[in-house]
């Protein structure tokens, strides 16, 4: 085509949203291949593998690793997340405002990194659960969505990791360079981790905000999955076993009836009988609460995107 | 009895430190040339004290950080509890915005004791006794400050032109009437009355000095920021078809914006995808690529890497990007920054074949006399007297050289910056001496 020709055409239809995301995808694919951003999924491997070696003995085996180990992967998650998206926007604002300025869609632009991440998250969520599994990690042996309990361990895992992802992309949506972002970053991430819900005992009056860490969603829906409330709990037998000599009136009752339940085989009756004793409703083997779960990993999600999307709308008010 | 006599003394105390800092600071703003009564405003008066220092954008944080201090402190104090959850959150709040207060209260005294032209030791009165100090160099002679705060709202403008040109059917129709910009709550009047009519394949040199409102208006003509105007490219307006004129108009910023880590051709490529019409069919969107390509001599290194590029080749490559939709307005921000003469001389050359094949071609350079015989027009903004950017001089080269009296640009550019500038302050002499040439033109 002539360049007349083009120049009669070029005021008839220019790529819409749709072709410009596919642009910027192949862009992005070719940044995770040349900018080196592949380098996160070995990150991923030897995050989930040294947590795995430190905290994943117990899980899914009792109720305090359990928690523990729940927390320690959704923490995996919230740091891969946070890493893979943290600077991609930020590091190149200019360059998106330039296009911006030459018809360049933001919402496209937004769209690709979706699915870009996506594409990572994903593959993070793999990597992890094939670290825990070759390093022994117990995998609940039932499921509650689908007919494969890694299957459910891992949309969970890939739910968590792409909503800190998606919340790290509007901090670089909003951040001006890649300092403030990586200055707001550690923030973000004490408070994912204070607001869990679970691991650290919060005020009641700070439980509300728990919602709004996915955290809280992770760390929940991985132990509704590993059926927390069926699991025993050692802690009490553990802390009694660090007090038997503990001598009252030149007795040592705490040994004695140690050593009483020991005999007579009713260690794990007890440790079940103090488990009962701490039931979580909120964590119950139950396919709503599951789904409610996911559904809030989901919401956050989304509400991260369309505020990223809004506030990059603005790019072109930056200053010069 | 005593608590109350107490409570006294420290109202007392208080209205006394707050009168000598109301006091002080009004003296110091007559000595400033602000309007004195902002002392008694509070907050402004800390806006007004940044004035003062030549901080004016630390004296704005400053307000509104001590507006934000004040609400956080008051409500503490109105909603007293016992509650140590409360307590704790009030106190770590004021602790936020208080640290950032001091540190731009800080920056403003430090601004006005070099405004004042004192030792810097004195910010630490200013720190600790800061009423006491702001009244001693209010009320004391021998401060004064080595200049004053322009107000440019007060000073007479430049005569306008005051009408539009007519247009150009094939051209670009420029006609601002006022492009404007609100900053903390005051107008300001970035450009006025700038009427031109640029035919096409012309390459027209953009000059003026720094804050003249260059940028201001490429962006205005442009469509990016939008000003009270009429721009016509040929017949379509760029402001009501703006979405369309997107891809009619080429705009090369003054940076190498391109992703380093991808390839010239994909690069470009990638640029054809976005801003060719949809009905372009790949091959011969790949074929203008390659056109292209070979246009700014790119083909060598087509498979390079950006971040591999030279100056030189990474410029061409940013100028390819815009020029690959073929646009019939051609806009560059110093294209040659960073280039040497020679290589800067190739660029400008292949600017000029540009704009032989019929296309309007606009460039921003700082050093235009070393292209200047590529240049069929020269655009002049100038700072007027209240610091708006007008149209000096529009027009053939030749007929500039005339017009200012001048035999190179950068004399001409010299010739309209602000003496503070080191420049000869004739702004406002020729922008009044182009109306009355434009009426004369106009009728």
């Amino acid at each position: 085509m002539s360049t007349e020709n083009m120049a009669s055409t070029k005021k008839v239809k220019h790529p819409g949203r749709f072709s410009q995301t596919f642009i910027y995808l192949g862009k992005l694919f070719r940044m995770f291949l040349f900018q080196n951003d592949w380098k996160v999924l070995p990150m991923a491997a030897i995050i989930s593998g040294l947590v795995a070696f430190v905290v994943g003995g117990n899980l899914y085996k009792t109720m305090e690793g359990t928690m523990t180990g729940a927390f320690a992967l959704a923490c995996v998650c919230i740091w891969n997340g946070f890493f893979n998206s943290i600077q991609v926007i930020c590091r190149e604002r200019p360059i998106v405002k330039r296009e911006h300025r030459s018809g360049l869609h933001v919402s496209s632009y937004v769209a690709a990194h979706m699915i870009y991440q996506a594409f990572l998250c994903a593959a993070q969520a793999a990597i992890t659960l094939f670290v825990c599994i070759n390093l022994k990690v117990t995998i609940p042996g039932e499921s509650l969505i689908t007919r494969w309990p890694v299957v459910d361990i891992g949309i969970t895992l890939f739910l968590v990791t792409y909503c800190a992802d998606m919340l790290a992309l509007l901090v670089s949506s909003i951040a001006r360079t890649t300092t403030a972002a990586m200055t707001v970053m550690p923030f973000l991430l004490i408070v994912q981790l204070l607001f869990s819900g679970g691991f650290f005992n919060l005020p009641q009056q700070a439980m509300p905000l728990t919602n709004l860490t996915a955290t809280k969603w992770g760390l929940t829906a991985l132990c509704i999955q590993g059926d927390y409330n069926s699991l025993p709990m050692v802690s009490i037998w553990n802390s009694a076993v660090k007090l038997k000599n503990v001598e009252v009136e030149g007795e040592k009752p705490l040994l004695e009836v140690l050593s009483y339940i020991e005999e007579n085989n009713r260690r794990d009756e007890l440790l079940m009988m103090s488990a009962q004793q701490n039931q979580k409703p909120e964590y119950t083997f139950d396919k709503s609460l599951l789904i409610e779960c996911w559904i809030w990993l989901a919401f956050w999600t989304i509400v991260y995107i369309v505020v990223a999307v809004v506030l990059l709308e603005f790019i072109d008010k930056d200053k010069r | 009895m005593l608590h109350n006599i107490g409570e006294n003394t420290n109202y007392l105390s208080q209205t006394i430190i707050y009168l000598l800092a109301v006091i002080g600071c009004w003296k110091i703003f007559v000595k400033c040339g602000v309007k004195p009564f902002w002392a008694i405003i509070p907050f402004a008066r800390e806006y007004h004290l940044g004035l003062c220092a030549d901080r004016e954008e630390d004296g704005r944080r400053y307000a509104i950080l001590s507006v934000i201090t004040n609400v956080i402190g008051g409500f503490s104090g109105l909603f007293k509890t016992d509650d140590i959850r409360v307590t704790a959150t009030l106190l770590i709040l004021l602790l936020i915005f208080i640290i950032p207060t001091m540190i731009y209260e800080f920056r403003v005294y430090m601004g006005l004791i070099a405004m004042f032209g004192r030792s810097k030791k004195w910010i630490l009165l200013f720190v600790f006794f800061e009423a006491p100090t702001i009244f001693a160099w209010g009320m004391l002679k021998r401060f004064v400050p080595k200049r004053k705060v322009t107000d440019y709202a007060g000073l007479t403008e430049a005569k306008t032109l005051d009408e539009d040109v007519s247009h150009d059917d094939d051209g670009l129709t420029v006609n601002i009437n006022e492009r404007t910009a609100i900053d903390f709550f005051k107008r300001k009047v970035l450009l006025k009355d700038i009427h031109m009519s640029i035919p096409k394949g012309h390459m027209v040199l953009l000059l003026g000095g720094s804050g003249a409102g260059k940028t201001t208006y490429l962006n205005a003509v442009t469509g990016y920021e939008k000003a009270n105007a009429s721009i016509k490219l040929g017949n379509d307006d760029v402001y009501k078809d703006y979405s369309k004129m997107l891809y009619d108009i080429g705009f090369v910023p003054q940076q190498d914006l391109m992703r380093g880590n991808d390839t010239v051709a994909l690069t470009l490529s990638d640029a054809a995808t976005l801003r060719l019409p949809s009905s372009v069919h790949l091959f011969d969107r790949m074929k203008r690529v390659n056109e292209v390509l070979e246009q700014f001599g790119l083909t060598a290194v087509k498979n390079n890497l950006v971040e591999k590029l030279s100056g030189g080749q990474r410029k061409r490559l940013s100028i390819a990007m815009e020029f690959i939709s073929d646009p019939s307005l051609f806009i560059l921000d110093e294209p040659d920054s960073g280039l040497d003469g020679v290589v800067a001389r190739g660029l400008f050359e292949k600017l000029r074949a540009i704009a032989d094949e019929g296309k309007i071609v606009i460039v921003i350079t700082h050093t235009p006399d070393r292209v200047i015989d590529l240049f069929d027009d020269v655009i002049v903004l100038a700072k007027d007297a209240k610091r708006t950017g007008r149209l000096a001089w529009y027009g053939p080269v030749k007929e500039a050289y005339e017009f200012f009296g001048k035999s190179t640009m950068e004399e001409i550019l010299l010739s309209i910056n602000q003496k503070e500038e080191g420049g000869e302050g004739r702004a406002d002499e020729f922008v009044e001496k182009f109306a009355d040439y434009m009426k004369e033109r106009v009728g």
